[in-house]
């Protein structure tokens, strides 16, 4: 028993040292060297620009963890990292690729297995050192390693990466990499230490980028102060002093406080935010928004919901959905339009596509709401309305099981919606929710999409900038979660169609952009007439901010609010 | 004496020691976890799942994670977080000061609030004071915490104004962000969470201490005091109050340990950055280590306390001991 005593007078130990250490909450971060940098932020007095000078802040609800890309997790640590931190290339607010450390977007060879991208000369790191190739090799060494947390898909397939001088990288693929254009969409510094004390790096807490602003102060569950970084390779730029990045309980608080002017923006709100936000107008509040190429949708499941998880649903169909008339009369009996002019306020797009922005975009007419047409094709497949006016066939009632995650107003307020319209046909839409994490675990935790234990389920999701690791782990037969393959995949569904296979197979193994758009939306089209999902409606990526705070614009790819901080300004 | 020490010290851990197995194993089934975040993600393959989860300790079985996890904790090293991979104690050590700030200042005017009113509502018992006070405790009591937070917020952040046009007093926080450092502004965004707290704590006191003055004011010698000729102020105070405190020296002394705990709705609503709201944060992002450093260390605080208590009694009256 003694080591257990060790363990109690250990932990008394431990608390008392604990109470004795207070006083240091603040982490003071500022770069060493910023002493002696060069005074790049003064602006020729000759030149009109911008009102330089102010500090912004940004309020969020989530408090980042991690500065370092390698072990980020969240999107609120990939939103603060994009305010120091930049990749070869990145996505502007139209959704298309950009160079930002490279010269221009990456070239590739002819048989698509060498890409070249050629640097930017005279670009620094924060710390002083200059950005080289040496840089993006260790970037990539970083994302493959033991302890990195972040997709190694793409780095994966380079069997060697050179460089030939200093700003010219040159990967050679073993086979054709078609997302290429994708892949370094950031960078770490080869000075960030070794790789297997990739954890206590001491750029985890203090920024090293090539970006405008540097950390200067983190104050643990308070705020984050971003500064200055005074080796941006643009003159005079950035225009602010700072920008504060301030932790708040929630998003009410933070629309309080954005209207009485005590933060300048707000990080992520949603669709369910516009009316406050309008009421907020006259307080100086305007927004941004733009769509993220993510829809809120309905997965149907082909399969059988007893736990079998089939990897083919034709020998344990789901005794409703599987056949084809009833997912199209279910699609034919929701109004879209209703629920974004009554639960949206009108302010986004019915949804129809899997794809419905960027480079590859393949939007499509949104589906028609005909009752009568829904009502006609279950009457076809045998579904004849019952006494409570629920439809049944050989015993079978027609009930259905939606769930969602819990708490979320807007998507409880879309299912009774969806249960009014589905009852109109004859349909019964049971509501059950889950918490979110219930919602969205994986195989080993038993998660309910990936074990097919469900009827229909409604979340977000959508192609990140390049559709196609989304099309194919949606849409591809060898995508669906079984016993056999652990669960990999996030066909839920349990979809099956061999067009759809080949295009998907297809797509992946060349680079040219017009055919590899052209395969992406047949595969769009296909999914509109099997009918694996229902897209409800385009979902806006969107932020508050005050009329005083100017040049914010978010990217479709949400996550990097800041990815051009440098023109930002503020009237004072 | 050496005896019930002992029996004492040894129950004790033991008591921690099933209680440490029992938080491990509800943490580690909670649905979904940690890797909920990276299975969302479609550019996450099998392989990069399969990396981060051997990372994160998740591929063995959940008693070997346990015994790791108490081997490493006997070795004094509770982990690091998995969100910010600092060591779980640094997270903590962060958050403490602030937690005593808020929790101590609480404790003081809980008191002061809560002893001369359960005195006086107990002397002036079933008069209208009496009812009054008693009503307030018992809605302080019966108050859902969030939601009288929020309605704090809304009056006194939102709708009253002060002088200059801002909101009366601020809503959240632990100081104006870009001011130099000043009492008064300390003081401002200590009112309402403090205000909050005291108001939900001090009634239970105040009903205790009530109760167990109605108790004493009764006894014989409260009345032989009385008949000696003592005056009202010396009878109560010196004779009936010095009696009836001594339970609620005890309950306060077992409620010590939770000033490392922090209050969790109050800073949660409040954004005040301590060990309450840095629980709340990592138990909604599965934070396994500092969730359960978190709760090891305040079990280990009321234990501790509870013992404490005991060995004092044990000391005071031997009856205890010999039991």
């Amino acid at each position: 028993m003694k080591f257990l005593k060790t363990a109690l007078t250990m932990l008394f130990l431990a608390s008392i040292v604990l109470t004795a250490c207070g006083g240091s909450a603040a982490t003071e971060a500022a770069s060493g060297s910023a002493t002696e940098a060069p005074a790049a932020t003064e602006a020729p007095a000759t030149e009109a620009a911008p009102a330089s000078g102010g500090t912004v802040i940004i309020g969020t609800p989530q408090e980042p963890g991690m500065m370092n890309t390698l072990l980020t997790s969240s999107s609120i640590e990939d939103a603060v990292v994009s305010l120091f931190g930049e990749g070869l290339v990145s996505v502007n607010e139209k959704g298309e690729y950009v160079p930002v450390l490279a010269k221009e977007l990456p070239t590739v060879s002819e048989d698509g297995l060498v890409v070249t991208w050629k640097l930017l000369e005279g670009v620094k790191w924060s710390d002083g050192s200059d950005f080289t190739c040496d840089d993006v090799k260790f970037t990539m060494e970083g994302a493959l390693s033991d302890l990195s947390q972040v997709s190694a898909s793409g780095y994966r397939d380079i069997e060697s990466l050179d460089c030939p001088d200093p700003y010219t990288v040159v990967a050679t693929f073993g086979e054709v990499y078609a997302p290429y254009l994708r892949l370094f969409s950031y960078t770490i510094p080869d000075t960030a230490g070794a790789l297997e004390d990739m954890e206590s790096w001491d750029m985890n807490r203090n920024s090293v980028g090539t970006g405008p602003f540097i950390l200067t102060e983190w104050v643990p569950g308070d705020h984050l102060t971003f500064g200055r970084n005074p080796y941006y390779r643009e003159q005079g730029k950035p225009y602010l002093d700072s920008v504060i990045i301030k932790i708040l309980p929630s998003r009410e608080v933070g629309m309080q406080l954005l209207g009485t002017g005590e933060i300048q923006a707000l990080w992520d709100l949603t669709e369910a935010n516009f009316p406050e936000l309008q009421q907020l107008e006259s307080q100086g509040v305007s927004y941004v928004s733009t769509v993220t190429g993510e829809n809120e949708l309905l997965s149907l499941n082909f399969g059988a919901t007893d736990g079998t998880a089939p990897a083919d649903p034709s020998t344990a169909p789901h005794p409703i959905l599987y056949d084809l008339k009833v997912r199209q009369a279910i699609q034919y009996a929701i109004d879209k339009q209703k629920i974004v002019d009554t639960l949206l306020y009108g302010n986004v797009n019915a949804g129809n596509s899997a794809v419905p922005v960027g480079t590859f975009a393949c939007p499509q007419p949104v589906s028609e709401f005909s009752l009568e047409k829904a009502n006609a094709l279950l009457d076809e497949a045998g579904w004849v309305v019952g006494a409570d006016g629920i439809r049944e066939k050989d015993g079978v009632r027609m009930s259905l099981k939606i769930a969602t995650t819990t708490g979320n107003q807007l998507r409880e307020q879309t299912e009774q919606v969806l249960a009014e319209m589905l009852k109109a046909a004859g349909i019964e839409l049971v509501i059950e929710n889950v918490p979110s994490d219930v919602l969205f675990a994986g195989w080993e935790s038993d998660g309910m999409r990936d074990h097919g234990t469900y009827d229909i389920v409604m979340y977000t999701t959508g192609p990140s900038t390049d559709p196609d690791s989304h099309l194919y782990s949606s849409f591809h037969s060898s995508e669906i979660p079984t016993a056999d393959n652990e669960g990999t995949g996030a066909n839920f569904s349990r979809y099956i169609n061999a067009d759809v296979d080949a295009w998907l197979d297809e797509a992946g193994t060349i680079t040219d952009t017009a055919a590899r758009k052209e395969l992406y939306c047949n595969v769009v089209k296909q999914v509109n007439v099997d009918l694996p999902r229902i897209y409800l409606y385009e979902r806006l990526s969107i932020m508050g901010h005050r009329n005083e705070f100017h040049g914010l614009k978010i990217s479709p790819t949400f996550v990097d609010f800041a990815w051009d901080s440098a023109n930002w300004t503020l009237d004072q | 004496m050496f005896i019930y020490f002992t029996r004492r010290v040894l129950q004790s851990i033991f008591t921690l020691l099933v209680i440490s197995m029992i938080l491990y194993g509800l943490i580690s089934s909670v649905p979904g976890g940690i890797m909920s975040v990276y299975t969302e993600r479609s550019d996450y393959t099998p392989e990069d799942l399969a990396r981060i989860r051997a990372k994160f300790g998740l591929d063995d079985p959940i008693p070997v994670r346990y015994a790791k996890w108490l081997g490493s904790m006997l070795k004094g090293d509770m982990g690091n977080s998995l969100i910010t991979k600092r060591p779980v104690l640094e997270e903590i050590a962060d958050r403490l000061p602030n937690t005593l700030l808020l929790m101590s200042i609480m404790m003081v005017t809980t008191l002061l609030v809560a002893i001369p009113l359960g005195i006086l509502s107990a002397v002036k018992q079933y008069t209208w004071f009496d009812h009054f006070t008693t009503t307030v405790a018992f809605a302080g009591q019966s108050l859902p915490v969030f939601w009288f937070g929020l309605l704090l917020i809304i009056v006194f952040a939102v709708t009253l104004k002060g002088g200059n046009g801002k909101p009366l007093l601020p809503g959240s926080g632990m100081y104006t962000l870009g001011a130099d450092f000043s009492l008064a502004d300390r003081i401002k965004h200590l009112i309402l969470p403090v205000a909050m707290l005291t108001f939900v704590s001090a009634a239970g006191y105040m009903r205790y201490l009530r109760s167990s003055m109605l108790d004493v004011i009764h006894e014989d010698y409260v009345r032989t005091a009385r008949a000696k000729g003592g005056s009202e102020r010396l009878v109560i105070y010196k004779h009936a109050l010095r009696n009836a405190i001594i339970p609620l020296v005890t309950l306060v002394a077992l409620d010590l340990p939770s000033l490392f705990g922090g209050a969790l709705f109050t800073e949660t609503i409040f954004a005040w950055p301590g060990i309450g709201r840095l629980y709340f944060t990592a138990a909604l992002k599965t934070d396994y280590p500092l969730v359960m450093a978190v709760l090891i260390i305040e079990s280990a605080l009321i234990i501790g306390s509870n013992l404490l208590v005991d060995f004092i009694y044990a000391m005071l009256d031997p009856r205890i001991r010999l039991s």
